[in-house]
């Protein structure tokens, strides 16, 4: 409403439909994955309307590794716990 | 006439011109209500290049209102001092067939204060305004020469003058069926007339008005049914109805119109205007369901519109209309048609400043102890705080420090008009704060807060708006762009201090630290704000537990408006859920409501299972109700409001298919208006509520309201059956997990 430029919602569907074609050729269990990345990304919509990027999908590609990132640093602890606990 | 007097003391209550200056009404002391005579000249003004000013000039000397001309200097917000022809008018009902004909012969000049409302003209110069208690000199012919008001429209509980009120009430809505009585209340009274035989009902009508001689006549759908239908009854019987006070005037009538503003398709229905007293439809009047007439008074109070005037039009028009008194008492030039383009700029400049307020994506799930900050009137705030307004944005230049956009250091005119409702706003709001729910005042600031509440959100977006007469697009990026700076500075002082920020949204925070659940644990952090963002915020409460919902649509994504809660309190809020719908029938929002009810009886999220018996049971006996035909076929109407004309529907959705029955029934529907309309059986699915014929409540879908149904439950439900720990809840719902929770299917 009232806006000159799309808003940054309008931005990501607009790139997540762009791939259309892209997620039509991966096999149906790379789609899941596929859309589980897509949504990771969608969590962090705000910071990527705050960062106004030019080209938001670099954006939204750092989106997803930082969630990534979230889960290795999340499986490593998990990791470090449960081998501190086997050496006990 | 008045004797030797030459002073009296009343309450101000209309002004209005007449030939020979301007007819201003007043509530004596004495409770004798007059119209006194007030000379009042009125300017326009105009800017060009020399040449053309002189051709005007010369014109206007020709022109039979023989206006008083000067050569004045005057300031123009955007552009500084200018050199204007002043155009001046002894009667000010001569100022707007004079400007119609200059504008047309001279089009390519500038005009400026050529279409303000003569009430604000005269607030602007009198430093008056509706309803003011007034000190008023008068001379022998009973001409006001001078009047003075003797409060401020900014004091806090303002006397309200002895008014005079007459209600009628059709006994029914004349859309759904045609009334034949109408409930009358006096101010001693209540009684029903007969609307016929017509002859009787307007002689009663006549002898009402002229006993209780009404200030204000209160009506329901009184512009759009009533007082039309009694002015065609007077019409046919010959009588004279005197609605009016003033009879030498006539009954001004507006037509009814439909425009797009906030993303909404609005529909004002035709209005009927008094001279020298009131009327109000309570339907047709903005917001009355949110302020009710206590919010109506402090509305023409604090804008200086009319109080019929002021009921009728948005809170958009209040805000400018405070903002050309404030332009008037400054000498500030009120243009006429905004001639001001945007700047050019850098595509990189458009992308970072085309932003709204920063919304974040909340963390899904059930929470403790969370509590929500907001910021009190962020955005008016921001403009008082630093000094934004169209004049003192500095195009282009950021602040080194912040990287927010520069503002010059002179007091704007839009912080200047801000500043004193912000202060009475925030004063309000400490008084609810002290005093006690049942205090006789507690009731009215409610009223007034609301109403200022409406004026300050709109002032933001007429900031926006090129058509505003004092916007500009670039402060209100200015505002916005502050508001994300204080919210993320809010953020990161919340993170300093050891909280989790579950959630932002533009001027509010939701955040959690364990053991961080009084009022006073609080404190520390919301005096940090303050402290790093030098705006005002407060603790709206702190929830016991509060649930963001994921998208409808995607359970992984959320959604940054929907959400339920329960306060310590036991206070519910909730956002986005189907109660707070206005298309959401009261059969399944009441139900929806009561079961929140259950779930915050709760005294933490860990007991809610216990209450899972109860919630079930109530739904059985709904359920068991709806298919007995028990529930009342009034809480089974779905309202939608119709965003375009019904040709216009492609797919003929339960609301187009309503529209196109009572279209049949010679009932029509504009835009923005709302249709009504119950789900039945068979084809074609709906009944439209408004149709001559009473609905068979055998015909109404079940199907279709256990559904709507289904899903308002999965909304409260479904934060609790992930929580899994209850061996109750894979038995409560039949597909866990699935988004197609089938919350009836035990029964």
């Amino acid at each position: 409403m009232g806006r000159t430029l799309p808003s940054i919602t309008q931005e990501f569907q607009q790139e997540e439909a762009s791939f259309a074609r892209f997620r039509r050729a991966l096999r149906r269990s790379d789609q899941v994955a596929l859309d589980d990345l897509f949504a990771l990304a969608r969590q962090h919509l705000a910071a990527a309307a705050y960062a106004a990027h030019a080209l938001p999908f670099e954006t939204f590609l750092l989106c997803m590794l930082l969630e990534e990132h979230k889960e290795v640093m999340k499986l490593k602890q998990h990791i470090e716990e449960s081998r501190a606990r086997k050496e006990e | 006439m008045p004797e030797k007097r030459n002073e009296l003391r009343g309450w101000l209550l209309d002004i209005f011109p007449d030939e020979q200056g301007l007819m201003v009404w007043v509530l004596g002391e004495d409770g004798k209500r007059q119209a006194l005579h007030h000379d009042f000249s009125i300017s326009f003004y105009v800017a060009g290049t020399a040449s053309q000013l002189r051709e005007l000039w010369k014109w206007l000397l020709l022109q039979p209102e023989n206006p008083r001309l000067s050569r004045e200097e005057r300031c123009d917000l955007f552009i500084g001092n200018i050199s204007v022809l002043a155009v001046e008018l002894v009667y000010p009902s001569d100022l707007s067939p004079l400007f119609n004909r200059t504008s047309q012969t001279f089009p390519n000049l500038t005009y400026y204060n050529a279409d303000i409302p003569i009430t604000l003209q005269y607030a602007a110069r009198y430093n008056v305004f509706p309803l003011a208690d007034c000190e008023i000199k008068i001379d022998m012919q009973a001409h006001i020469t001078d009047i003075r008001s003797i409060h401020s429209p900014w004091e806090l509980d303002l006397p309200l003058p002895p008014l005079s009120v007459l209600s009628l009430e059709p006994e029914c809505d004349p859309f759904h069926a045609t009334p034949t009585k109408v409930h009358i209340q006096t101010p001693q009274a209540r009684f029903t007339l007969s609307l016929e035989p017509a002859r009787v009902f307007i002689i009663s009508l006549c002898a009402l008005l002229k006993r209780h001689d009404p200030d204000l006549i209160l009506s329901a759908w009184g512009d759009t049914w009533l007082l039309p239908r009694l002015l065609q009854m007077s019409k046919e019987t010959g009588i004279d109805l005197p609605l009016n006070r003033d009879p030498d005037q006539s009954i001004k009538h507006r037509d009814a119109r439909t425009y797009y503003a906030y993303g909404q398709v609005i529909h004002r229905g035709k209005q009927v205007l008094l001279a020298g007293r009131w009327h109000i439809d309570i339907h047709n009047a903005v917001m009355y369901h949110d302020y009710g007439l206590e919010g109506i008074w402090e509305l023409a109070r604090v804008t200086g519109l009319p109080v019929q005037t002021v009921a009728r039009v948005s809170p958009g028009t209040g805000i400018s209309s405070m903002q050309i008194v404030t332009a008037l008492k400054e000498g500030v030039l009120a243009p006429w048609r905004k001639q001001q383009a945007e700047h050019t700029r850098s595509i990189m400049d458009l992308i970072r400043s085309d932003m709204g307020g920063l919304v974040f994506q909340p963390t899904i799930g059930l929470h403790r102890d969370v509590a929500e900050i907001d910021f009190i009137s962020m955005y008016p705030s921001v403009m008082a705080r630093f000094n934004i307004s169209p004049e003192t944005i500095l195009p282009g230049i950021r602040d080194q420090n912040t990287d927010l956009p520069a503002t010059s250091t002179e007091q704007g005119l839009i912080p200047k008009t801000l500043e004193p409702l912000l202060r009475k706003r925030i004063a309000i709001k400490m008084q609810l704060l002290t005093i006690s729910k049942w205090d006789m005042r507690y009731k009215t600031y409610k009223a007034q807060s609301a109403a200022h509440k409406w004026l300050l959100v709109t002032c933001f977006g007429y900031l926006g708006y090129k058509n505003a007469r004092f916007g500009k697009i670039e402060a209100h990026e200015a505002v916005t762009a502050y508001g994300r700076e204080a919210l993320l500075r809010a953020k990161e002082a919340a993170e300093d201090m050891g909280f989790t920020v579950l959630h932002m949204y533009v001027d509010g925070l939701w955040v959690q630290k364990k053991g961080s659940n009084k009022v006073q644990d609080l404190q520390p952090l919301l005096d940090e704000i303050l402290n790093r963002t030098g705006l005002p915020i407060a603790l709206d409460g702190i929830y016991r537990w509060i649930s963001f919902l994921p998208s409808r649509l995607n359970k992984n994504v959320p959604v940054a408006n929907r959400y339920f809660g329960v306060f310590q309190s036991g206070e519910i809020k909730c956002r986005g859920i189907e109660l707070r719908r206005h298309d959401t029938p009261k059969f399944i929002s009441e139900i929806q409501n009561e079961v929140l009810e259950l779930l915050a009886r709760s005294p933490d999220a860990d007991h809610i299972s216990e209450y899972l018996p109860k919630i079930q049971s109530l739904i059985d006996g709904k359920l068991y109700d709806l298919r007995r035909q028990r529930i009342p076929l009034e809480k089974l109407i779905v309202r939608q409001t119709l965003s375009r004309p019904v040709n216009e529907y492609r797919v003929p959705s339960p609301a187009a298919v309503a529209v196109r029955q009572l279209e049949g029934a010679g009932k029509f529907l504009r835009p923005g208006q709302t249709v009504r309309f119950i789900y039945t059986l068979g084809e074609p699915g709906v009944y439209a509520w408004d149709l001559e014929q009473a609905l068979d409540p055998k015909k109404v879908s079940v199907h279709v309201y256990k559904t709507l149904l289904d899903r308002a439950m999965e909304t409260v439900m479904q934060p609790f059956v992930s929580m899994q720990a209850q061996p109750f809840l894979p038995l409560f719902f039949s597909d866990v997990g699935n988004t197609s929770i089938n919350f009836s299917s035990l029964l």
